[in-house]
């Protein structure tokens, strides 16, 4: 599946954000966003990963991340 | 992180000329909802849009349908018409931005960003005109509280995407082949250059292939085989009485005029596949236009879901058939199955090998795959390879 992972902005700079998810860092262009987003945001990102697709609340992903987290620790990933 | 990121690659093996092999391989994470079980239904709902995110109505609409069958729970008739906007607007988009970005690269042309900007904003924004308290996928039903004014808003948008997509009003060549074949020829807009250029190199039927279309209910036996697919066998290589069927517009919409036209010439090649995605923007949103005049609040259900059961719920995605099956013991998710497009469509044995085994080689076979691939459109990344075994 097109899995997307939450991930959480920890820093912004000139329209590309820096985000963790699950202890790995990436770049991610906020270009393609509609909302504003700050620093400790969460974003799931487009298919390919380069363009962040949509703001998640942080509630939302947790319950994401605990259920993506038990996809990796299953070994189905 | 990388783990959790799959897609397919497509390697064409060529013997004396031809394509003689085509080999499919997917690392799709189809076994994963498997992880769902254990969760409440709300609980799945949350997760759904949010880990599926590309086609996230579609996939979260797919389990609450699954879940209130399961339950016996029977959505109001007003919910029933606010979702069917809901994917109706995502399948809109969904199709717009595969034309926006994948189609300009088969034109060595550069995506259209400032225009695919807007695309998933629209889906969001429908779903605050119609469910303001962000519950649009409660089983059940959410809070149906229509913001008439902003509806009407997102469709002023939707009709402007349209006539940029399609460089004025898709009404123009929407009833007559003739005005089809004058607006491709005019080649203003990426949608009808593409079609032009797939014309004028002689490939409107390439990739066609016997035609086992989708019926519009699903297959027959969709039910039975999930409940007998303890291995995931099923939901990774499905097939419907040994045969794998091609799920997307093409099989949606072979019955109109101008697609059905384009078959009786091409059969189910890029033309119709690629012309079939146009018409079904059109068609999304004629549909919108009615449903919008038609839609009414209604309050939904505060009751958390509970009981036990199992249901299946089918739903059509932008690319094709997406199929979610669940039990519930006891207000609880013991197991969850999600049977998505890309499985029929990019089956090792299916409508995209048919369509490429026999090609004739050629330093162009690349493009050619390459145009087949985004005709049917698979969700995820699909990497294509050529192997002359010359």
């Amino acid at each position: 599946m097109c899995m997307a992972v939450p991930s959480r902005i920890i820093a912004i700079d000139q329209g590309v954000a820096t985000v963790e998810a699950f202890g790995t860092l990436r770049t991610t262009s906020l270009m393609l966003l509609g909302d504003e987003v700050a620093v400790g945001d969460y974003v799931i990102l487009g298919a390919g990963g380069n363009f962040a697709a949509e703001k998640v609340e942080p509630d939302v992903a947790a319950e994401a991340l605990a259920y993506l987290a038990d996809v990796l620790a299953s070994g189905l990933a | 992180m990388s783990h959790l990121e799959s897609g397919l690659s497509v390697a064409l093996h060529v013997a004396d000329g031809a394509v003689a092999e085509v080999q499919i391989r997917s690392t799709r994470l189809v076994q994963a909802s498997r992880l769902l079980a254990g969760r409440t239904p709300p609980q799945v709902a949350t997760i759904l849009p949010t880990v599926y995110a590309l086609c996230g109505t579609a996939q979260a609409l797919a389990g609450i349908a699954a879940m209130e069958a399961a339950l016996g729970l029977v959505p109001s008739p007003a919910q029933r018409m606010a979702r069917r906007v809901l994917l109706r607007v995502e399948s809109v988009t969904e199709h717009a931005q595969g034309i926006l970005r994948d189609w300009p690269a088969l034109l060595d042309e550069p995506p259209d960003l400032a225009s695919i900007k807007p695309l998933r904003p629209m889906v969001t924004a429908a779903k605050r005109a119609l469910y303001p308290h962000g519950d649009w996928a409660r089983p059940g039903g959410g809070r149906l509280t229509i913001d008439h004014g902003a509806l009407i808003e997102q469709m002023r948008l939707m009709t402007t995407l349209a006539a940029h997509l399609f460089d004025g009003s898709p009404e123009d060549w929407a009833e007559d082949p003739a005005a089809l074949q004058a607006w491709m020829r005019r080649g203003e807009g990426v949608a009808a250059r593409l079609l032009d250029r797939v014309g004028r190199s002689d490939l409107a039927g390439f990739g066609r292939s016997a035609p086992h279309l989708m019926p519009d209910a699903g297959p027959r036996d969709l039910e039975s085989r999930l409940t007998a697919d303890a291995s995931g066998a099923y939901v990774a290589r499905p097939d419907s009485g040994g045969q794998v069927l091609e799920t997307n517009a093409l099989s949606r919409q072979s019955a109109h005029p101008l697609v059905a036209d384009l078959m009786t010439r091409h059969g189910t090649g890029l033309a119709p596949r690629l012309l079939a995605r146009l018409v079904e923007i059109v068609e999304a949103l004629r549909e919108l236009e009615d449903l919008v005049q038609d839609l009414c609040d209604d309050s939904g259900t505060a009751a958390e879901p509970s009981g036990s059961g199992s249901g299946l719920g089918m739903v059509d995605a932008a690319r094709g058939l997406l199929a979610h099956r669940v039990e519930i013991e006891e207000g609880v998710v013991s197991r969850y199955q999600i049977l998505a497009p890309t499985e029929w469509n990019f089956h090792p044995e299916g409508p995209l090998r048919a369509g490429l085994l026999g090609a004739e080689a050629g330093p162009d076979l690349d493009w050619r795959a390459r145009l087949l691939v985004a005709a049917l459109d698979p969700c995820v990344a699909c990497r294509i390879e050529v192997l002359d075994h010359a």
